[in-house]
């Protein structure tokens, strides 16, 4: 049961989950969730070649940089939402049409 | 062995059933609640390739981080007002967005979807499962690696951090005219 | 999989017979299937009585405040009211379950279930005697670190859904304080990781003794700051007087369990009981030496000295208990705006010092502590 294949496959599989969230939704919170799915996958599928291709453990420091990346990306992406609703009251992504207000 | 695959079974139900619920959820702040489930059973998921420093890190920051981060900021914009009030068929299922843009990024996602599992099968590895069961201690390993190795990547991504947290703080901060 | 207990147990001179036995007669190796059954026991065991621990927090919160105040405490159900604990759990199990109208029902049902499984968690890595620790992780601090931050969702989501003002609050203060404080207490664990040399429970317990020089609060005195910074913050994030501004109940009701009725406000009330006796267990095994006993103990029975062991850590766990029931009942709470102000104007820049310090002190003095440096080894 655990093999390559279904460690790929889930990570495919949450790749795809992101990518919808983040192509259907229009909360720009959710679309931030969206990419938190992708980078996730991403993260997974390091991980997952460093078990069993390289048998190293360079995937797990890709994956310790995209955790750390993730969670600068979060910081400042939920300032500007924040900073965007008390502009516009709305966080509507087809609001956000200016660049100055 | 038994141990992995209980825990192996139970992480990939838990990833794949909180993300498909996150898409089909309609309340945002529920989103954030599956993403959370979805966090651990990926956390699970790294226990079992043997990756406990990554796991407790994804654990770490994404559950005591950036979870309680994005609800904060659904709370802050009032998540609530934005479910859309039209809901028949496929309307029900993303949140705001319309059924065109959902059937379009559906579509795309499935010939995505199929392209990879295509390209998977063909691997000569795809079967293959974990030899040893017998898990030694990332720890010590990485942090060599991170100091000798991988050194220079070490050092920009506390460089970014501390961007980021003064970006954010600059960011959010309330303007000067806006408080008179 | 490598569990420290089920290695122990299946250790032992007898059960180990048993189990080739047992092999015998089936006919296949129940190695794994016994050492699960041995660990799945032992966490039942081990929630019990941390449950049990937690219920009767409430009774010795109650007694000692009752002493301090020159009152009496309960004292009608049982011998000194010891049942007390048990007519509580009767009397909430008992009460009617209510939801409010406009509450979201998911994540008010979710809520108390996150902060409990936060709390219990944490007991896999408790160290509680050599044998006795459910798993010695590799990550041991780290994971019990990154798992109870579960604690600060639960509370958030509990404050959110109950859709409550005070409850709305309360949800907010709790969820910035944990956040916020744990960062201090990450950094003091962090020194104390510099000197053992390793994150897990076993090998920090291990590279101290049974003698109080022996421990890491002697150790320098980077370290001896670094235990106040630690509890003080540990106090913070457990919600503990002074610190419990998310219940604070002369401006918030009861905080962010204020919707709550019967068996659900229990599970919050045991999450923070229990979360206190997690406190004061890593306190002990970080900076008080844990299990250990100032003798060498390899050479002797090894069921009696386990059981010795548990004693002692408890004893001390349950000492520092005490203290914070004690600083509970006599500080006053600190003023909002203060809150944050003491975690990152205070202790944060004294834990980053404390972390040079040490670091400093692993490089200058090779590792020795400073009883050692004294005594000349």
């Amino acid at each position: 049961m655990i093999s390559y294949g279904s460690y790929l496959l889930i990570s495919a599989f949450l790749f795809v989950i992101g990518l919808i969230i983040m192509m259907a939704r229009k909360n720009i919170v959710a679309i931030l969730l969206g990419i938190e799915f992708i980078l996730n996958s991403a993260a997974l599928s390091f991980v997952t070649y460093s078990k069993f291709i390289t048998k190293n453990l360079d995937g797990h420091i890709f994956a310790l940089f995209i955790i750390v990346i993730a969670a600068a990306e979060a910081a400042v992406g939920l300032a500007i939402i924040i900073r965007f609703f008390q502009i516009k009251e709305t966080i509507h992504i087809d609001e956000a049409t200016e660049l100055r207000n | 062995m038994l141990f992995l695959n209980v825990l192996f079974g139970v992480s990939a139900v838990l990833t794949i059933a909180s993300s498909l619920l996150c898409v089909f959820t309609k309340n945002i702040m529920h989103a954030c609640v599956y993403l959370l489930g979805a966090l651990l059973g990926v956390a699970g998921l790294y226990m079992t390739l043997g990756a406990d420093f990554v796991a407790v890190t994804q654990i770490m920051v994404y559950v005591g981080g950036i979870v309680i981060l994005m609800l904060f900021a659904v709370m802050l914009t009032g998540g609530k007002e934005f479910v859309s009030k039209a809901q028949k068929l496929l309307n029900l299922v993303p949140l705001m967005g319309n059924k065109w843009t959902f059937l379009i990024a559906s579509l795309a996602s499935l010939v995505f979807a199929g392209v990879t599992v295509q390209l998977y099968f063909k691997l000569p590895e795809f079967f293959k499962t974990v030899d040893n069961t017998e898990f030694s201690s990332t720890v010590d390993e990485l942090g060599k690696l991170l100091i000798t190795d991988h050194l220079l990547a070490f050092e920009l991504s506390s460089v970014l951090l501390l961007g980021a947290l003064v970006g954010a703080a600059i960011i959010a901060r309330p303007r000067k005219e806006e408080v008179k | 999989m490598n569990s420290t207990a089920a290695t122990f147990f299946t250790s032992i001179e007898a059960v180990n017979q048993a189990i080739v036995t047992l092999s015998e007669k089936v006919g296949f190796n129940t190695l794994p299937l016994v050492s699960l059954t041995i660990i799945l026991v032992m966490a039942l065991i081990l929630t019990l009585v941390v449950a049990t621990i937690g219920g009767y927090g409430t009774y010795a919160e109650r007694k000692i405040s009752a002493d301090i105040q020159a009152r009496i405490g309960p004292n009608r159900v049982g011998p000194y009211g010891l049942l007390q604990p048990l007519a509580d759990l009767v009397k909430l199990l008992s009460k009617e379950d209510i939801f409010p109208m406009a509450a979201d029902k998911f994540l008010f049902y979710l809520a108390p279930f996150l902060a409990i499984l936060g709390v219990f968690s944490t007991l896999a890595v408790l160290p509680i005697a050599s044998g006795l620790i459910l798993t010695d992780l590799n990550v041991g601090v780290f994971y019990l670190i990154a798992i109870s931050s579960l604690v600060g969702v639960g509370v958030f989501l509990g404050g959110y859904a109950s859709n409550s003002k005070w409850s709305m609050l309360g949800g907010m203060r709790g969820a910035s304080q944990i956040i916020s404080y744990e960062i201090p207490v990450t950094i003091s664990i962090l020194a104390v990781t510099l000197i053992s040399g390793g994150m897990s429970f076993g090998k920090i317990v291990g590279a101290q003794g049974g003698l109080p020089h022996q421990w890491f609060l002697l150790h320098n005195p980077f370290t001896f700051i670094g235990f106040f910074v630690f509890f003080v913050g540990g106090l913070a994030e457990t919600n503990r007087a002074p610190f419990d501004l998310p219940e604070a109940e002369s401006e918030l009701v009861s905080g962010y369990h204020t919707e709550y009725t019967g068996m659900r406000f229990g599970l919050f009330a045991l999450a923070e009981y229990a979360e206190v006796f997690v406190l004061c267990g890593v306190a002990t095994a970080l900076f008080l030496g844990g299990y250990q006993l100032p003798l060498d103990v390899t050479n002797l029975p090894q069921i009696p000295v386990q059981v010795i062991q548990s004693v002692v850590f408890v004893m001390k766990s349950l000492f520092l208990y005490y203290v914070v029931i004690w600083i509970r009942w006599t500080l006053p709470r600190i003023r909002v705006d203060r809150l944050m102000s003491i975690c990152w104007k205070y202790l944060t820049p004294l834990a980053i010092f404390n972390l040079v310090g040490v670091s400093v002190w692993e490089v200058v003095f090779h590792g020795q502590s400073l009883a050692q440096l004294i005594l000349g080894h």
